[in-house]
C-alpha cells in the first residue's frame, strides 16, 4: 500500500465523518441508518485489515517505536503538540480488534429494536474514532485528548440507552476514570516541560529521556522522585481503566447497566486500552520505576485474578459473572505486562486480542439469552440446550475458550503469560494458576447451569438464534479456534513487538529470548 | 486668582489619536445614549426592535475592534496615559462584545415570557458593556475606578430588573451593598498606592515601583497594603472565595438573562484589570501578592467545587462553579510574570474566552427554557429534558462537559494551559489542587447531565418548557460549536491570545 495516502488518518476519521453524515439520513429510515453504519465500520475494517497485512512490508519509521504508516503534522506548535499517528505491532493488533469489534457491534445493533437508532449508531461511530485515536496517537497530548474524549460518546451512550441504575453507574465510571486520567495529565505536562525537546512527542521523549531522576525539584520532592510520581500517575490512570483490584468497583455496575450492543465494544476494546497504555506509556517511559514497582503491580495483578474469579463464583446475575471474569482475565494481562520480559509482554498482547474476541462473543450470547428469556438470574435459567441447539454450540466454544482450554486462543495467551511470570516471581505465577482453575469452575458452572438441567419455565418458549446471529458469532468462534490451533500469524508479529518493547525497558539491550510465545 | 487660573492648562479638544484609541467605547457609549432616546418612541409591543438595534450597535463596535486590532500593532496610551490602546484590551473587548451580543439575542423571548420586557434593559446592558470595555483598557487608577462603578451600577439595576419579585429585589440589594463594600476596598487600595508612589497612571506607578521605592525600602508596607486591598476589591468582582458570598444569591435572584450576562462579563473584565495591575504594573511585588493569590485560588477551587456538590438548582450550581472557575483562572495569575514569558497571562486569556463561551451557553439553556413567570432551573424541573428537547439537552451536556474540562472542548484547553503554566513555573502544588478539585467537579456537572437523561416518571409534573426560538437555538448552536472548535483548532485562538499578551502595556 502506498505511503503517500494518509491511511491512518482515514482509519481514524472515517467513522467520525460517517457519524456526521449519518445525521443527514432521516431518523425513520432505519434500514438505511443500519446499512450506513455497517458500511462505514466495514470499510474501516477492510482498510485496517490491509494495513495489518502490509505491516511487515511497510517502511519503518526508525524512531524508538519503529512506527509504520506514520504521519506527523503540526497541531499546536506553540505548545509543542503535534498530530502524530503511527502503528507498531501493538497498535496493529489493537486496531484490528477495534475495527472488528465495532463492525460486529454495528451489525448487532441493527438486529435489535433500538429506539432512536440514529443516535445510537452515531455514538457508536464516534466511539470508534476515539478508541482508534488512543491506539494510534504517538503524541502524548493527542493521546490524552482521545483518552478523555472517549468518555463523551460513552457517557451519552450510557445515559441514553443504559438499563436500570445507569445514572449511578455512569457517574461512577466517569468519575473514576477522570480522577485517574487527570493525574496522568499532570504527569504528561511535567514530562513535556522537563523534556529536552519540550514537545509532547512520545518518540522524541523516548529518544531523549528527561533529566536524571530527582534532578528537578517537584512537589517538595520528599516522598517520591518526580519520575516515581509520574509513573504512579500513569499507572493509576491505566489501572482504573483496566481495571485492577482495588480500582475495579465501577466495572460490574457499568457492565450490568450497559446496553447489550454497546457492551460488545465496551468490554471488547475500551477496557483493553488500559493494558495498551501500560505497555505503550507506563513501562516504556519509566523503565526504572517499572522495575521498582514490579512487585506491587504483580501482586495487584494476582489479587485481581483471584478476587475476580471468586466474585464470579459468588454472583448469580450472568452479566455480573462475566464482568468479574473479565477482571480476572485482565489481571492475567497485567501479570504478563509486569513480568517485564518478552514472554510476558508477548502473552499480554496476544491475550488482549483474545480476550477482546471472547468477551465480545460471551456478551453477545448472554445478550441473546437475556433478550429471549427476559432474565439474567442464573437460577431462573436452565435447559436452554433443548430449545437453542445452535446457541448451545456457540456458547460451548466460547466457554471453553474463556476458561483457557488448550487448543483455544486464550490458552496460547495465558500460557505465554505464565511462562513470563515464572521467570520473574514463580510464586505469583503459581497463585495466578489458581485463577485458571477457578475460571474452569465458574465458566463450566455457568454453561452447565444455563444449558443442561431440566427445562425451566422461563426457557419454555424461547427461539433459537437466527441466521444473522450465526453470522456474527461464526467469525468470532472461528477466530477462537483458529488462533488457538494456529497462532503463528499473530504471535510472530507480537513477539517481535514484545521483544522491541523489552529493549526499550532496559538501558542495556537484552539478548533476544529463546522462549517462543506460541504453542503448537 | 489669575495665577491659579494660569496654572490650569487650557481645555483642549481631544486629539484624533485619543479619539481613535477610544473608538469602540465611544460607539457603544453612543449607542447606549441613543437607545435611551429610542425607547421613548418605540411602542411597547415592538421592543424587540430595541434588541435588534443593540445587536447592530454591538456588531458595529465589534467591527471597530477588529479594525483597531490591526491598528494597535504598536500599542500606545491615550488621554495622557490613562487608557491603554493595546491588543490585550481589544482581545478582552472581543470576548465582552461577543457575550453581550449573544445575551441580547436570547433576551427578548425571556423578558416577554417573564413579563419584564422594558427598553431600559438593553441600554443598561450596553452601559455595563461599555464600562467593562473601559475597565479592560484602563491604565489609570481613576479610570479603573470609574469603569468599575459604571459597570457595577448598571448591573445593580439589572439584577433587580424583575422588580415585582422578592428574589430579584433581594439580589439587587445584596449586590449593591456588597458591591459597594468591594468598591470601598478598591478605592482605599488605590489611595494608598497613590500616596506611596504619587501617581495614578499605571505606567508611572510601574516605573516608580521598579526604580525608587523598592531599592530604598524593599518591603513598603503601605504599597503592599494598597495592593492587597485592591486585590480584595477585584476578588469580590470575580467572585473568588472568601469574597464570594454574594454570588449564589445574586445569580439566583437576578433574571436568568442578566445572570448569563454578568456571570461571564464581570469576570472577564475584572481579570483583565487584575492582570494589568498585578502582573504588569506590580511584578516587582510578586513575592508579596502571589501568596494572597495562591491562597485565594486554592480556597476558591475548594469552596466552589464542594459547595456546588450539594446544590439543587442549576443557577446556583453554576454560580458555585463560577467561583471554582475563578480559582482556576487565578492559578494563571499566580505564575510569576517575570519568569514565565507570559505563559500565565496567555493561559488566563484562553481560559476566559473558553469560559465565556461555555458558561454563557449553559446559562443560555436555562434562559431559553424558562417557564412562564418562573425560571425552571431546579434539578427536579430539568429531569427528562432529553426526551422532549434532545438537541438542547445534548448541547447542555456538551457545555457541561466543557465546564468540567473534558477534551476535545475549549474548557479542556483552558485548564490545560493554566495547569501547564503552573507546572512549568514551579507552581505544581497549585496544579495538583486544580486537578483534585476538577475531579470533584465532574460529579456535579454530570449529575445535571444524568438528570436530563433520566426518564420522567408517570407522576412527574410536566413543565412548560419554553419553545426554542430561532435566535435562542442559534445562540446555543454557536456556543456549542464554538466550544468544540476552540477545543480542536486550538492554534487560532492561542495565537491571538499570545499576540494580545505581547501587546500588553505597561509591560
Amino acid at each position: 500500500m502506498s505511503t503517500s495516502v494518509s491511511w491512518l488518518s482515514i482509519v481514524l476519521f472515517l467513522p467520525l465523518a460517517g457519524a456526521v453524515a449519518l445525521q443527514l439520513i432521516p431518523g425513520k429510515a432505519r434500514v438505511l441508518i443500519q446499512g450506513w453504519t455497517v458500511a462505514i465500520t466495514l470499510a474501516t475494517s477492510v482498510i485496517v485489515g490491509l494495513l495489518v497485512l502490509g505491516f511487515n512490508n511497510a517502511a519503518a519509521g526508525g524512531g524508538p517505536l519503529n512506527m509504520r504508516y506514520a504521519e506527523n503534522h503540526e497541531w499546536i506548535p506553540a505548545i509543542g503538540a503535534s498530530y502524530h499517528v503511527g502503528m507498531d505491532g501493538l497498535a496493529a493488533w489493537m486496531l484490528a480488534l477495534n475495527a472488528g469489534v465495532f463492525l460486529l457491534g454495528a451489525i448487532v445493533v441493527s438486529r435489535r429494536e433500538t429506539e432512536r437508532l440514529r443516535l445510537f449508531c452515531g455514538l457508536l461511530l464516534v466511539t470508534e474514532t476515539a478508541t482508534a485515536g488512543v491506539i494510534l496517537a504517538v503524541d502524548m497530548l493527542m493521546f490524552y485528548v482521545f483518552w478523555e474524549a472517549m468518555l463523551i460518546p460513552l457517557y451519552f451512550l450510557l445515559s441514553n440507552f443504559g438499563e436500570k441504575n445507569r445514572g449511578k453507574a455512569t457517574l461512577k465510571f466517569v468519575i473514576y476514570t477522570v480522577a485517574g486520567s487527570l493525574l496522568m495529565l499532570v504527569a504528561i505536562i511535567y514530562l513535556k516541560v522537563h523534556s529536552p525537546t519540550n514537545t509532547f512527542d512520545l518518540e522524541a521523549m523516548l529518544q531523549n529521556p528527561g533529566p536524571a531522576e530527582g534532578a528537578v525539584p517537584f512537589f517538595g520532592g520528599h516522598l517520591l522522585t518526580p519520575q516515581q510520581f509520574a509513573f504512579i500517575a500513569f499507572a493509576a490512570a491505566f489501572a482504573i481503566k483496566l481495571p485492577l483490584v482495588p480500582f475495579h468497583t465501577w466495572l460490574p455496575d457499568l457492565y450490568e447497566s450497559c446496553p447489550p450492543a454497546a457492551l460488545m465494544f465496551f468490554a471488547g476494546v475500551v477496557s483493553k486500552l488500559g493494558a495498551f497504555g501500560f505497555i505503550r506509556y507506563a513501562i516504556t517511559l519509566f523503565p526504572h520505576e517499572a522495575h521498582d514497582y514490579q512487585g506491587v503491580m504483580l501482586t495487584l495483578a494476582v489479587i485481581s485474578i483471584l478476587y475476580g474469579a471468586l466474585m464470579a463464583l459468588s454472583e448469580t446475575d450472568i452479566k455480573r459473572i462475566v464482568a468479574y471474569s473479565s477482571i480476572s482475565h485482565l489481571g492475567f494481562v497485567a501479570l504478563g505486562i509486569f513480568s517485564l520480559n518478552s514472554a510476558g509482554i508477548n502473552g499480554a498482547i496476544i491475550q488482549m486480542v483474545n480476550h477482546g474476541i471472547i468477551i465480545a462473543g460471551l456478551f453477545l450470547v448472554l445478550g441473546i439469552i437475556e433478550q429471549r428469556t427476559g432474565t439474567r438470574d442464573r437460577h431462573e435459567l436452565a435447559g436452554l440446550e433443548k430449545r437453542m441447539p445452535y446457541l448451545y454450540f456457540f456458547f460451548l466454544v466460547i466457554t471453553l475458550a474463556g476458561l483457557g482450554m488448550p487448543g483455544m486462543n486464550s490458552f496460547v495467551g495465558e500460557f505465554t503469560i505464565m511462562l513470563g511470570a515464572f521467570q520473574t516471581y514463580w510464586l505469583l505465577a503459581v497463585l495466578a494458576g489458581g485463577g485458571v482453575i477457578l475460571a474452569c469452575w465458574y465458566m463450566l458452572r455457568l454453561h452447565q447451569g444455563l444449558m443442561h438441567e431440566p427445562l425451566q419455565p422461563r426457557a419454555e418458549q424461547v427461539r433459537d438464534i437466527g441466521v444473522r446471529d450465526g453470522w456474527v458469532l461464526l467469525p468470532l468462534v472461528a477466530l477462537m479456534i483458529g488462533l488457538g490451533v494456529y497462532p503463528h500469524p499473530v504471535s510472530d508479529m507480537t513477539r517481535t513487538t514484545a521483544e522491541h518493547y523489552v529493549t526499550l525497558l532496559s538501558p542495556i539491550p537484552v539478548p533476544v529470548q529463546i522462549i517462543q510465545g506460541d504453542v503448537k | 486668582m489669575t495665577a491659579l487660573l494660569a496654572a490650569v492648562p487650557a481645555l483642549q479638544p481631544p486629539s484624533s489619536s485619543d479619539l481613535v484609541g477610544l473608538l469602540p467605547e465611544l460607539i457603544l457609549g453612543g449607542a447606549f445614549v441613543a437607545l435611551l432616546m429610542l425607547d421613548l418612541v418605540v411602542p411597547a409591543t415592538k421592543r424587540t426592535w430595541l434588541a435588534g438595534f443593540s445587536a447592530v450597535a454591538i456588531l458595529a463596535t465589534m467591527g471597530s475592534v477588529l479594525w483597531a486590532w490591526n491598528d494597535a500593532e504598536h500599542p500606545r496610551t491615550v488621554y495622557y496615559g490613562s487608557f491603554a490602546y493595546d491588543r490585550f484590551s481589544l482581545f478582552i473587548d472581543g470576548i465582552l462584545l461577543g457575550s453581550a451580543l449573544l445575551v441580547v439575542l436570547i433576551s427578548p423571548q425571556y423578558l416577554n415570557r417573564r413579563g419584564i420586557h422594558y427598553g431600559e434593559y438593553y441600554s443598561l446592558i450596553l452601559a455595563a458593556t461599555t464600562g467593562m470595555m473601559l475597565l479592560s483598557g484602563a491604565s489609570s487608577l481613576m479610570v479603573i475606578f470609574l469603569a468599575v462603578e459604571l459597570l457595577s451600577i448598571a448591573l445593580y439595576i439589572l439584577s433587580g430588573f424583575s422588580r415585582m419579585e422578592e428574589g430579584s429585589q433581594e439580589s439587587a440589594l445584596k449586590y449593591l451593598l456588597l458591591g459597594g463594600f468591594a468598591s470601598a476596598f478598591l478605592l482605599y487600595g488605590m489611595a494608598l498606592i497613590y500616596g506611596e508612589t504619587g501617581h495614578t497612571q499605571l505606567e508611572q506607578i510601574a516605573h516608580a515601583v521598579a526604580n525608587n521605592s523598592l531599592q530604598s525600602n524593599p518591603i513598603d508596607p503601605l504599597l503592599i497594603t494598597g495592593a492587597v486591598l485592591m486585590l480584595i476589591g477585584f476578588a469580590f468582582k470575580v467572585s473568588a472565595a472568601p469574597f464570594h458570598w454574594w454570588t449564589p444569591d445574586v445569580y439566583q435572584g437576578a433574571p436568568t438573562s442578566v445572570t448569563t450576562f454578568m456571570s461571564v462579563t464581570t469576570k472577564v473584565a475584572s481579570f483583565a484589570a487584575l492582570i494589568r495591575v498585578f502582573s504588569y504594573t506590580l511584578p516587582g511585588l510578586y513575592p508579596q501578592w502571589s501568596h494572597l493569590v495562591f491562597s485565594v485560588a486554592i480556597l476558591s477551587m475548594v469552596v466552589g467545587n464542594l459547595a456546588a456538590l450539594s446544590q439543587n438548582s442549576v443557577k446556583r450550581m453554576l454560580a458555585y462553579s463560577g467561583i471554582a472557575q475563578a480559582g482556576y483562572m487565578l492559578i494563571g495569575l499566580a505564575v510569576n510574570p517575570a519568569t514565565d514569558g507570559g505563559a500565565g497571562t496567555v493561559a488566563v486569556l484562553y481560559y476566559l474566552a473558553a469560559y465565556a463561551l461555555t458558561n454563557l451557553g449553559a446559562f443560555a439553556v436555562i434562559t431559553i427554557m424558562a417557564g412562564r413567570g418562573e425560571d425552571l432551573d431546579r434539578y427536579s424541573s430539568i429531569r427528562g429534558l432529553a426526551f422532549r428537547r434532545p438537541w438542547i439537552a445534548a448541547a447542555m451536556g456538551l457545555l457541561l462537559l466543557s465546564l468540567a474540562g473534558f477534551p476535545p472542548t475549549a474548557g479542556f484547553f483552558g485548564k490545560f494551559l493554566v495547569f501547564s503554566s503552573a507546572i512549568a513555573n514551579g507552581q505544581t502544588p497549585l496544579a495538583l489542587w486544580g486537578i483534585g478539585t476538577s475531579a470533584i467537579s465532574v460529579f456535579y456537572y454530570l449529575r445535571v447531565g444524568v438528570l436530563m437523561y433520566t426518564k420522567p416518571e408517570a407522576g412527574d409534573e410536566r413543565y412548560e418548557w419554553s419553545r426554542t426560538t430561532v435566535s435562542g437555538g442559534a445562540v446555543i448552536a454557536a456556543t456549542t460549536i464554538g466550544t468544540l472548535v476552540f477545543g480542536v483548532f486550538v492554534t487560532v485562538l492561542y495565537t491571538i491570545a499570545v499576540s494580545a499578551q505581547h501587546g500588553l502595556i505597561p509591560g
